[in-house]
């Protein structure tokens, strides 16, 4: 599945990022790697979400969160 | 310890880490703002002293890593390898440590001299969570301080650390990464002797290689296991500058598997030196269960919004009204002395009407500058700012801005001056001068006086309506301005929300005066003299004529322009000269539009019952009619906004070429608009 169709409250596994190359860098530093588990703290319906990645909040954008391969962790 | 050179101090740390709080709770804000050589990022610097002894401090930009991948990278770890910095103080805040933790491990790996400044200790507390300050230290293998910049806790113990620790103690032991204990690797013992962070065997040994070949080839080169890891992690601009061949050894995509490793190890510091870490951030997740609600994110939003909005202009024009009232008081007295001691009328209508209208237009500004940018420091230190990308980003997204421009624009229906200082919110260059770009059709405050006095003239009933359509067609120009600029940008898609969300925290007195008064000084220092010079102008051009100075505006080269662009206006109805004159001296300051018309038409009392029926009449008999007055509305709407505006534009984008093709732009647009209204309004009006 997809980040965008977590659901709030889950916690999730990174599986594979499907990203421009500098999106994809900038996520790494913050790191967000295959592996990573994210937790959904809030989503809006078109995709947006507040996630949390190693302890710290980030709002991201519906292009990000459907391109992100994730699984149930 | 008596050295005479002065220490310098290299600040730091991510974005959001209260970095700049604490870089302001040393120097105060008697800093020394200037850009990086050659690059737009912002360098700061400052001066202490402590027992004697005289400390620099350089404040960094905010960065999450030190490669290669953006500006404030790239000037970050460039300064902190050269040989002005002889301390680095690596800014954490230590309540999200695990991410901080992944700069302070680059950091080490420079080899530099690093303390570790544990921020924001007062939140760690507050949560009831706890770090281990002595296992801490040992694992990472420099000194670690608990600091509260907020709270101005430890900043004394800091920068003693700093102080004691500029030449680095070697040759203890300093880390225990339990991972690899059972490594057969050659030199590991040596490795750990000297760094915190140790790879995998396969990793330490390519690093080994590449180091020594490094040392052949550069004898000279310090920092050779920094430069080493740039060099398996393929950073571009190390490879460029150290270009041999390391082919065989870079047989694959190293740089993953280094953060991996990194962000491994400091899994591994966590589980031993924090505790107590689930119960932290409870308050902000139930503050965001309100706050970036799905549905009720929105309302709050427009809510809080519309408060910023109340207090920066009911509020602030409330105190205007006063300085008004003292600037008037100062141009009488003033004209008063200067005729005392016998100057000419040239020189008191130039100081008057030229120097002190012009500049103390621009103070007049001031409440509205303060309130507004009190409200911005209020939101932006309380965590709420980064929320509203978040909350607008739907909405703003379709026409291609960041969620945060709506803030600029919606002041924008204020004053264009606060509006367009206000795009300093947005982080993104290209998003800020989109903003500052569609910002000044949001009809501004003073534009109203020209829809009340032209629709009470000509449209009777539906006067009301006429004025409020202003406010719809500029921000419908607006947003399709800017979805005709997201539509040609089409491809290199820039809107990518990113953006942390830090903890809600009770705004700090300190930081909200500091924010504050860099932007009210920088108001009055950078527009002031901008608004000088074309105070100046403006009054040579309305004053001047071919026969030298005048009093009478219709003699003067701005009356000469104006029957010059006769024909140019004609085509959108606009082809009177007294019209053009207006509109041109309309670019002091939107309201003047007014006051040009009855001074120009000969008309007292223009805004009483019997001037109005007067000025209808002799626009009428010019064949000036509804049609006409509409397009001179949307003109006036649209044009170039007024000169503190354009000065604010220029202090904001920095360049003139901006400044000039906005402004073309806007002239465009005006009149194409303006072209457009009075042809179709011809036909039905």
């Amino acid at each position: 599945m997809r980040l965008y169709e977590g659901q709030k409250g889950s916690t999730l596994q990174v599986v594979h990022m499907d990203l421009p190359l500098q999106t994809e860098r900038r996520l790494e530093v913050l790191g967000m790697l295959e592996g990573t588990k994210i937790t959904v703290v809030n989503r809006k319906k078109r995709g947006a979400m507040i996630i949390k990645i190693r302890g710290t909040r980030f709002a991201v954008g519906e292009s990000i969160t459907k391109s992100i391969e994730v699984k149930e962790a | 310890m008596n050295s005479t050179k002065e220490l310098t101090i290299g600040f730091v740390g991510n974005p959001n880490c209260g970095k700049t709080t604490l870089f302001n709770a040393y120097t105060g804000a008697n800093l020394k703002v200037a850009n990086w050589p050659g690059v737009t990022v912002e360098k700061k610097e400052g001066a202490m002293r402590l027992h004697d002894e005289t400390y620099r401090l350089v404040d960094l930009p905010g960065t999450y890593s030190l490669t290669s991948y953006t500006m404030e990278e790239t000037v970050t770890r460039q300064y902190i390898l050269s040989d002005d910095v002889d301390v680095i103080v690596d800014v954490a805040d230590a309540s999200a440590l695990e991410r901080n933790l992944y700069l302070t491990l680059q950091l080490i790996e420079l080899g530099k001299p690093v303390v570790l400044a544990l921020n924001m200790m007062d939140i760690v507390q507050e949560r009831g969570m706890e770090i281990d300050l002595h296992r801490l230290p040992e694992m990472l293998g420099i000194p670690c301080v608990p600091v509260s910049a907020r709270r101005r806790t430890g900043l004394e113990i800091l920068i003693h650390t700093v102080a004691h620790h500029q030449d680095k103690a070697q040759g203890e032991k300093i880390i225990h990464h339990h991972d690899l204990e059972t490594s057969r690797h050659k030199d590991v013992e040596e490795h750990h002797k000297y760094y915190a962070m140790v790879y995998t065997d396969e990793i330490e040994d390519k690093i080994d290689e590449i180091g020594e070949r490094l040392k052949n080839a550069y004898p000279e080169l310090d920092h050779l296991r920094w430069y080493a890891i740039k060099i398996l992690e393929n950073d571009q601009e190390i490879r460029e500058r150290y270009p041999l061949d390391f082919s065989d050894i870079l047989d694959q995509d190293y740089e993953k598997e280094i953060i991996n490793q990194k962000f491994g190890f400091i899994e591994e510091i966590m589980a031993e030196c924090v505790a107590n870490r689930t119960k932290k951030a409870e308050s902000t997740d139930r503050t965001d269960r309100i706050l970036t609600h799905p549905v009720f994110g929105l309302p709050v939003f427009l809510l809080i919004m519309g408060l910023v909005f109340f207090l920066t202009f009911t509020v602030g024009d409330w105190l205007k009204g006063y300085f008004e009232v003292a600037l008037e008081w100062m141009t009488e007295q003033a004209a008063a002395v200067l005729s005392a001691v016998g100057a000419g009328e040239m020189l008191i209508s130039l100081i008057t009407n030229g120097i002190i209208a012009g500049v103390g237009g621009i103070l007049t500004f001031l409440p509205n500058i303060f309130i507004l940018f009190l409200a911005l420091a209020f939101l932006e230190d309380s965590g709420y700012m980064s929320r509203v990308a978040y909350v607008m980003d739907g909405i703003m997204g379709r026409i291609g801005l960041s969620g945060r421009a709506f803030l600029p624009m919606l002041l924008g229906f204020g004053c264009t001056v606060p509006a367009v200082m206000a795009s300093r919110v947005l982080e993104n260059p290209r998003d800020r001068l989109k903003t500052i770009l569609i910002t000044p059709f949001m009809s501004c405050s003073a534009r109203l006086p020209i829809y009340v006095m032209f629709s009470e003239l000509f449209f009777g009933d539906m006067a009301m309506l006429a004025a409020f359509s202003m406010y719809v067609l500029g921000l419908a120009m607006a947003i399709l301005s800017a979805y005709v600029i997201k539509l040609a940008d089409k491809g290199k898609e820039t809107n990518m929300l990113l953006i942390e969300l830090p903890e809600y925290k009770t705004p700090n007195a300190h930081t909200i005066y500091i924010y504050v008064s860099e932007k009210v000084k920088d108001y009055l220092s950078k527009a002031g003299t901008t608004i000088f010079v074309a105070s100046i102008l403006m009054w040579a051009v309305m004053n001047f004529g071919v026969h030298g100075f005048t009093s009478d505006m219709d003699q003067s080269f701005g009356a000469a322009i104006g029957k010059m662009l006769v024909p140019v206006f004609a085509p959108a109805g606009l082809g009177y000269w007294q019209i053009i004159l207006a509109l041109i001296s309309g670019i002091a300051a939107k309201e003047v539009v007014v006051s040009s018309c009855s001074v120009l038409f000969g008309i007292g009392n223009v805004t009483t019952q019997t001037g109005m029926a007067n000025l209808s009449a002799l626009l009428g008999s010019m064949g000036f009619g509804a049609a006409n007055a509409y397009a001179l509305m949307v003109f006036c709407l649209l044009y170039v906004p007024c000169m503190a505006a354009v000065a604010t534009i220029k202090r904001e984008t920095g360049s003139w070429k901006w400044t000039g093709a906005m402004a073309a732009f806007q002239l465009v647009t005006a009149w194409v608009m303006a072209f457009l209204v009075f042809r179709i309004g011809s036909m039905f009006l």
